[in-house]
C-alpha cells in the first residue's frame, strides 16, 4: 500500500565530512508494505522487462500482417509506397511499418482507457476521498488480479491507485515515442511494445472498474445481478427524455443522484448506449439500456432524446451536427470530446440552462458531472413538452426521395458489409418495403450509404421507416454487469477448467462492427453455453447477447443462470468491466494452481497459455481498445479470434500446426523438450465465418495440459460441432489427439481408423504440465 | 490498359493494383500456371456473390487446369457430394499464411503453388488476404475470378453484373479445354 509523498528538509547541518545549508530531500511515494507475498521479479514492468517472453510468444505465434493500404504517410518523406519490398525514405519496410501502426492502434486504445481510469478516479477520489476502500464484497478477497500482477503492488483505497495509472501513463508515453520516426526499427520489437501497450491497457481497464465498483457501490460479482430493460423501444417516450453516450458513467451517475434529490426519479427517462449504459445500469436497475454503438445514429436521428450527455470514447463525430437537427441539446463533458462547444463550465447551472433551452445555444462543453447533471434534468424537463408537441411526420418526404434512386449502387459499394440497399431501395419505388425492412437484423447503422448517395436519398430515414412497428416493439432484457468474477467460483471451477473438463471459458467481447448483424452472436453463444462451456460476456457483445428471444420469448440471460460456471453466461459489464475476464484467467493460476503473482507476469502467462483453456471472441471488433484490450489478452496466453473486419487491424498471431519445431516446451517435471502443439494453435486469429469461428474455438480451448479426460471432452465437442455445423468430422482432428486415451469413446473406431490412414503416431503427455520459460524448468535435468 | 475501381469504393490501396483481366486474357494467363491452387471463399454460394453452379464450375476449372482446391469449412462439405476430386478444408487466414510460405509443400507436399486464383470470399476479407500475399509472397500470382474488382490481387476481372461474370468464367473453361 502506497502512502503519501514524504519531503525532508535539513535547513543548516554541520559535520565532521560536510556543511549542509536547505537541503531538500523530497520522495514520490512511501511504501507500507503489509502483504507478506514475496515481491517478484518484475515489479512495474519497463518497455523491455517482459521483452523476452514477447519473444517466445512471437517465435511460436509469428506476426501475420495484411496491410490495409500500401503506403506510408507518417512523415514529410512521404508519401512512401512499400509495396512488396520497397522501403521508404526512412528506409523502413512494410512489415515493420505493419509493426509500428499495431502498435499505434494499441496504444490509442490503451491511452483512451488509461484516460478513463484518471478520469474517474479523480471524480471518485473527489466525491469519497482518497481513502476510500477498496471494496468487491466479501467474496472477492483477490481484488485486483491484472494489477498486482503486473505492478506487484496490491491497492487497498482509491489513492493507491493514482500510483498506478501514474506508471500506465508513463509507460503509455515512452511507447508512442517509439512510433516517431528514427526510432524502433524491427516488427517483433514494434510488436513487444504493442503487446506491453496491450497490457498496459489491462492495468488500466482494472483500475476504472475496481474504482467505479468501490466508489459507486456497482455489483459485486453478483450472478443474480438485476434484469435490465434494453432495445429501442424502453424509452418511454412521453416523459423527458436524457440520453447518455460514452463509457465514462460520473455524469449520467451524477444525474440519476439529482433526480433522486429533486425528487423526480422516475419523472424522466434515463438511457444509455453503449458502455455507460451498461455502468448506468450497474449504478441504477432503473435506467434503460438503449443498445450498443451500432444504434447511436439511429436513436439520436429520431429526436427522441430531449437532452444527450456525452462522455468518452465510441461517439460519432458526427453526432452533436445529428442531434441538433433534430433540436437535441448536447452537453459533452470530458476534455477529450469538447466537439467545438462553447466551455461553459464556470457559468451558473441556471444560465446554461436558460441558454439550451432557449435554443441560443444547442450544446454545451460543461466538465463539472454535477453541473452537468443539473442543467440537463432542468433542461430536459423545460424543452420536452414544446419537443412533444413539434413532432412532425416526414415519412411522405422520405418516401418520395426513394422515387430518386438511380441504382447506381453506391451505397451498396460503400457499406462495410456489402449489404444489398440499392434493391432495396430501389424497390421502394414500386412500393415494397421488404427487401429493405430484412436488413434491419444487418446494418450496423454507420450510414457511409446516405454520405455515397449522389441523390441524397436518406437511406436510414427508410430503413427506420421499413421498420418502424418492430423498433418501436423492441424490448429485451439483459443482465446488470455483474463486475468481479468471485474467488469461491474461481475455486469451484479452477480445477475442471485447467483439466479440461469444463471444455473451456468463451468470452464474446468487443464492438459490434459485425459482418451478418448480431444474432450471429446470439447463435454462438447459446451453442457454447448448451455445451457446458463458460460463457462471459461484456460491452457491446454483451448487449447484442440480449437483442433476440427464444421462442420462448426469453433472451438468453434469461434463459441461462449469470454465475461463472458451466453452462451459464455471466454478463461482466462494460469495456473496462474486460478486467474481470482477463483477472479470472490470473485468478485460476493463483487461487486454483498457487502460483505467486505478486509482480510475476511471466509466470502467470505460462501458466495460463499452457493450462487455461479459455478464448475471447471479438467478433465486431471495430475500435482501436479492442486492438489494444485483445493485445493484452494475448499477453497473457489467451488466443482471440476476430471477425472478418478484424483483418483490417492489420494482424494476426498464427501458429503453424504443421511445423513440428514450434510446438516444443519443457516437462516441467523432467525439464525435457516435448512436443505440445499445436495447442492453442493460434493467438489471434480472424475467421470469415460465424461457423468457421467456432470450429476455432473448440480448437483453441485445448492445451497442453490437458488429462486426457479433459482433451477428450474438448474433442468430443470439436469433432461433434464440425459434424453439426459442415456434416462431417474434422480432416485434421488427429492433430489434437496425443494418445488413444484422448479419443471420444463413441467415435474411437471410427476416428482410430482415419488416424491409421494418416500414419497418426502417439505422443508424450507432460505428466505435471509444460512452460516455455527456461527459468521455470527444474535446474538438474 | 483500362483503369479499374475496387468494388468496395474506399478500398484504395496504394500504387500498384490488380491487372484488368478478360476471359480470353485469364484462360491464356492460367494456361501459363504449373501448380495453381483454386481457393475458395466462404460466399461462394451466396446469392448475390456466388453462382448456384460454382461447386460444380469449380471442380471443372481445376479439372481443366490441373489444379488443386481448398474452401472454407464454411463450404468445403458443399463439394464432397460433387465428387471427382479431394477439395481440402483450410479456413482463408491460416491457408494465406501457408502459402506466403516459399517453404511450405502445399496439401499434396509436391511443393509452394504459384498460382492461387481466389474465387467467392468476403469481398473485404479476401482483399485483406490478398494483399498479404502482394506484399510477403512474390512467388504466387494471384488471380481474382469474382465479379468484383480486387486491387490487392495480381490479376482481377473489373466489377460486373453477373451474367456477364457467368458468361466469362464459361469462356475461360472453354478456352482451358473443359467441358461446358
Amino acid at each position: 500500500m502506497a502512502g503519501i509523498p514524504a519531503r525532508i528538509s535539513i535547513k543548516e547541518l554541520e559535520t565532521s565530512l560536510a556543511s549542509v545549508r536547505g537541503l531538500e530531500v523530497v520522495l514520490g511515494r512511501v511504501v507500507h508494505d503489509d502483504w507478506d507475498e514475496k515481491m517478484g521479479p518484475t515489479p512495474y514492468p519497463s518497455v523491455t522487462t517482459l521483452r523476452s517472453w514477447d519473444h517466445r510468444l512471437l517465435g511460436r505465434y509469428e506476426p501475420f500482417y495484411s496491410p490495409f493500404c500500401d503506403m506510408c504517410c507518417l512523415c514529410t518523406y512521404g508519401k512512401c509506397d512499400l509495396t512488396a519490398g520497397k522501403k521508404g525514405a526512412c528506409g523502413i519496410d512494410i512489415r515493420t511499418q505493419q509493426g509500428k501502426i499495431v502498435l499505434l492502434a494499441c496504444l490509442m486504445g490503451a491511452a483512451a482507457h488509461a484516460t478513463h481510469s484518471r478520469h474517474i478516479l479523480d471524480y471518485l477520489i473527489k466525491k469519497r476521498g482518497r481513502d476510500h476502500p477498496i471494496d468487491l464484497g466479501e467474496e472477492v478477497i483477490l481484488e485486483a488480479p491484472i494489477i498486482r500482477t503486473v505492478t506487484g503492488i496490491r491497492p487497498k483505497t482509491l489513492g493507491d491507485l493514482e500510483e498506478v495509472v501514474d506508471y500506465v501513463t508513463s509507460q503509455i508515453a515512452q511507447l508512442l515515442s517509439a512510433t516517431a520516426t528514427g526510432q524502433e526499427s524491427n516488427y517483433l520489437d514494434y510488436e513487444s511494445k504493442a503487446l506491453h501497450a496491450g497490457m498496459l491497457d489491462n492495468v488500466a481497464l482494472e483500475i476504472s472498474d475496481i474504482a467505479q465498483i468501490s466508489g459507486l457501490n456497482f455489483p459485486k460479482g453478483d450472478p443474480n445481478a438485476a434484469l435490465i430493460n434494453i432495445g429501442m423501444g424502453v424509452v418511454d417516450k412521453s416523459k423527458p427524455v436524457i440520453l447518455c453516450v460514452g463509457h465514462n458513467v460520473a455524469p449520467g451517475a451524477e444525474t440519476i443522484d439529482y433526480l433522486d434529490k429533486e425528487g423526480l426519479y422516475g419523472q424522466v427517462e434515463v438511457a444509455g448506449i453503449c458502455c455507460t449504459a451498461h455502468d448506468l445500469a450497474r449504478y441504477r436497475s432503473g435506467a434503460k439500456i438503449i443498445g450498443p454503438l451500432s444504434k447511436q445514429l439511429t436513436f439520436v436521428k429520431s429526436g427522441v432524446a430531449d437532452v444527450m450527455i456525452v462522455d468518452q470514447e465510441c461517439v460519432r463525430a458526427d453526432i452533436v451536427q445529428e442531434a441538433e437537427k433534430v433540436g437535441t441539446r448536447v452537453i459533452t463533458t470530458i476534455d477529450q470530446i469538447c466537439a467545438g462547444l462553447p466551455d461553459m463550465t464556470s457559468l451558473p447551472p441556471e444560465s446554461v440552462v436558460e441558454r439550451l433551452a432557449s435554443g441560443k445555444e444547442l450544446g454545451v462543453l460543461v466538465r463539472d458531472p454535477a453541473k452537468v447533471a443539473k442543467i440537463a434534468v432542468k433542461t430536459a424537463i423545460s424543452i420536452a413538452p414544446a419537443r412533444r408537441r413539434l413532432t412532425v411526420s416526414k415519412d411522405q418526404e422520405v418516401l418520395a426521395a426513394a422515387a430518386k434512386c438511380t441504382l447506381c449502387h453506391e451505397c451498396r459499394r460503400a457499406c462495410p458489409n456489402d449489404l444489398e440497399i440499392d434493391t432495396g431501395v430501389n424497390d421502394l419505388r414500386n412500393g415494397s418495403m421488404q427487401k429493405l425492412a430484412l436488413l434491419y437484423d444487418f446494418c450496423m447503422n454507420c450510414g457511409r450509404c446516405v454520405s455515397a448517395c449522389a441523390r441524397q436519398i436518406p437511406i436510414l430515414d427508410l430503413l427506420e421507416l421499413a421498420n418502424r412497428e418492430r423498433i418501436k416493439s423492441e424490448r429485451f432484457k439483459v443482465r446488470a454487469g455483474r463486475g468481479p468474477i468471485l474467488d469461491t467460483e474461481i475455486r469451484n471451477v479452477g480445477r475442471p477448467i485447467v483439466m479440461g473438463e469444463i471444455p473451456g471459458v468463451v468470452a464474446f467481447v468487443g464492438c459490434s462492427n459485425y459482418p451478418n448483424g448480431g444474432k450471429e452472436l446470439v447463435e454462438m453463444a447459446d451453442e457454447f453455453a448448451r455445451r457446458r462451456f463458460i460463457v462471459v460476456a461484456s460491452g457491446c457483445s454483451a448487449m447484442d447477447i440480449a437483442r433476440y428471444n427464444d421462442e420462448n420469448g426469453q433472451s438468453l440471460y434469461e434463459k441461462y443462470p449469470g454465475d461463472f460456471d458451466a453452462g451459464c453466461i455471466a454478463n461482466v459489464g462494460s469495456c473496462v468491466a474486460n478486467a474481470h475476464i482477463i483477472g479470472a484467467a490470473v485468478k485460476i493460476a493463483n487461487i486454483f494452481a498457487k502460483r505467486p503473482l505478486r509482480a510475476n507476469f511471466e509466470e502467470i502467462a505460462d501458466y495460463i497459455l499452457n493450462r487455461v483453456g479459455a478464448v475471447a471472441i471479438a467478433w465486431g471488433a471495430q475500435h482501436q481498445k479492442a486492438a489494444s484490450i485483445g493485445t493484452g489478452v494475448n499477453r497473457l496466453g489467451i488466443p482471440v479470434i476476430l471477425g472478418p473486419h478484424g483483418a483490417k487491424y492489420r494482424r494476426a498471431y498464427l501458429g503453424r500446426s504443421d511445423m513440428d519445431e514450434r510446438w516444443n516446451a519443457y516437462d516441467v517435471r523432467t525439464g525435457r523438450s516435448v512436443y505440445v502443439g499445436p495447442a492453442p494453435e493460434h493467438l489471434v486469429y480472424v475467421a470469415e465465418t460465424k461457423e468457421e469461428a467456432m470450429i476455432m474455438t473448440a480448437r483453441l480451448v485445448m492445451r497442453p495440459s490437458d488429462t486426457s479426460k479433459g482433451r477428450l471432452i474438448k474433442l468430443s465437442n470439436y469433432i461433434d460441432l464440425h459434424r453439426k455445423l459442415f456434416g462431417k468430422i474434422p480432416d485434421d482432428f488427429h492433430l489434437f489427439v496425443r494418445t488413444e486415451t484422448d479419443l471420444p469413446l463413441g467415435m474411437k473406431d471410427e476416428l482410430l481408423a482415419v488416424m491409421k490412414e494418416k500414419e497418426w503416431k502417439p505422443k508424450d503427455i507432460p505428466e505435471l504440465g509444460s512452460t516455455i520459460v527456461d527459468r521455470l524448468v527444474p535446474k538438474k535435468v | 490498359m483500362t483503369m479499374a475501381v475496387p468494388w468496395q469504393t474506399g478500398n484504395i490501396v496504394g500504387p500498384k493494383n490488380a491487372l484488368l483481366l478478360n476471359p480470353e486474357h485469364c484462360a491464356r494467363l492460367l494456361k501459363a500456371a504449373k501448380r495453381p491452387l483454386i481457393v475458395v471463399g466462404a460466399n461462394a454460394t451466396s446469392p448475390s456473390v456466388g453462382l448456384p453452379d460454382l461447386g460444380e464450375y469449380v471442380l471443372r476449372l481445376a479439372k481443366s487446369m490441373k489444379a488443386q482446391v481448398v474452401a472454407s469449412p464454411t463450404v468445403q462439405s458443399q463439394f464432397d457430394s460433387t465428387g471427382g476430386m479431394q477439395v481440402f478444408s483450410m479456413g482463408l487466414e491460416d491457408l494465406t499464411n501457408r502459402l506466403k510460405d516459399k517453404r511450405w509443400k502445399g496439401f499434396d507436399g509436391r511443393g509452394p503453388y504459384d498460382y492461387a486464383l481466389l474465387i467467392g470470399g468476403v469481398y473485404y476479407f479476401e482483399s485483406q488476404m490478398l494483399a498479404t500475399l502482394k506484399h510477403f509472397a512474390p512467388h504466387v500470382r494471384t488471380v481474382s475470378l469474382d465479379r468484383f474488382y480486387q486491387p490487392n490481387a495480381s490479376f482481377s476481372f473489373p466489377n460486373m453484373d453477373m451474367a456477364k461474370w457467368r458468361d466469362g468464367l464459361n469462356m475461360i473453361t472453354q478456352e482451358l479445354g473443359g467441358k461446358r
